[in-house]
């Protein structure tokens, strides 16, 4: 079955029948030390650092990907007021939170 | 004065006469002659570094902005519009069947220079235009991201979008940021169908 996800609090066209929890889900990622040289390089001239771009945006799918498997083990099908958080941990190392409601949303 | 013109075979021939950087490259230990070679590289990388940001990062800005701008034409052509909005109702209300979180990043950083320029400015205060541009674009290009992202997932309308920024990929040192100032700017909204 797929969870919904929204970071609306009610979802258009559909009825929240019931609330199971907060679902969460986080991870925490490092960067590799060669990509932060190639980084470094590239940040001579500025613009977009592309291995940081990849190495958060995995990190977030992946905390998404746990928050959603909290949600279905709570018997969930959908996850509303989906919120991201984001912390810096010693060493260039970050943790990626992803939190929101599951609930049982039934379609009008 | 007389002057003597050396071509460059010559100059060669007389690099191989003196036995000196013979001598040396044989006398020395290897660890010691590669220690010499990163400090000849660092020495010379940083600031050639330097010159090239100096005199290239306007070009490759203005070349970025640029795509930036076509890509937004082409997909408010296909569109008739713009697709992301952050209402939490969506406009076109019609029978929706599904939704999903939509989510795109980017990591900006100024270049050397624009760091530099904005270092002396900190010193006498205002407007900061180096700073400035950097995140103009950034938060363009988040949200052209997320359009073509829509766009392609099939969603038909993103309602509720908000963008964040974080400094996460900045190591803290003794409570204070680094200074290479890289940004990350999260754009996120439900797409729906």
């Amino acid at each position: 079955m797929e969870i919904m996800t929204s970071n609306t609090e009610t979802i258009p066209g559909f009825r929240i029948t019931k609330s199971l929890g907060v679902a969460t889900g986080s991870t925490v990622r490092a960067k590799h030390i060669g990509k932060d040289i190639l980084a470094g390089l590239k940040n001579i001239v500025g613009g977009e650092l592309k291995a940081y771009t990849e190495l958060l945006m995995e990190a977030r799918t992946e905390a998404l990907g746990r928050m959603m498997m909290d949600a279905a083990q709570r018997g969930a099908n959908a996850v509303v007021n989906v919120r991201f958080a984001t912390s810096s941990v010693a060493g260039g190392a970050a943790e990626l939170f992803a939190y929101g409601t599951a609930v049982i949303a039934e379609q009008e | 004065m007389a002057q003597q013109n050396y071509s460059l075979t010559e100059l060669l021939l007389l690099l191989n006469k003196s036995d000196y950087m013979y001598d040396f490259l044989t006398s020395t230990p290897i660890w010691l002659l590669i220690l010499y070679g990163l400090f000849f590289v660092f020495v010379a990388f940083f600031p050639l570094a330097f010159i090239y940001s100096m005199l290239f990062s306007w070009l490759h800005q203005s070349g970025r902005m640029k795509k930036l701008l076509a890509r937004e034409q082409k997909v408010a052509g296909i569109v008739g519009g713009d697709n992301i909005h952050t209402l939490s109702n969506p406009i076109n209300l019609g029978e929706i069947s599904k939704c999903g979180l939509v989510m795109t990043n980017i990591t900006v950083s100024p270049s050397w220079w624009q760091l530099f320029l904005g270092n002396i400015k900190s010193i006498f205060g205002g407007q900061i235009q180096s700073y400035d541009k950097v995140l103009a674009y950034g938060r363009a290009e988040v949200m052209q991201r997320l359009r073509e992202q829509a766009l392609g997932e099939g969603w038909s309308e993103v309602i509720n979008v908000r963008v964040e920024t974080s400094m996460v990929m900045n190591k803290v040192k003794g409570g204070q940021q680094n200074k290479i100032g890289t940004l990350e700017f999260l754009a996120y909204g439900t797409g729906i169908r």
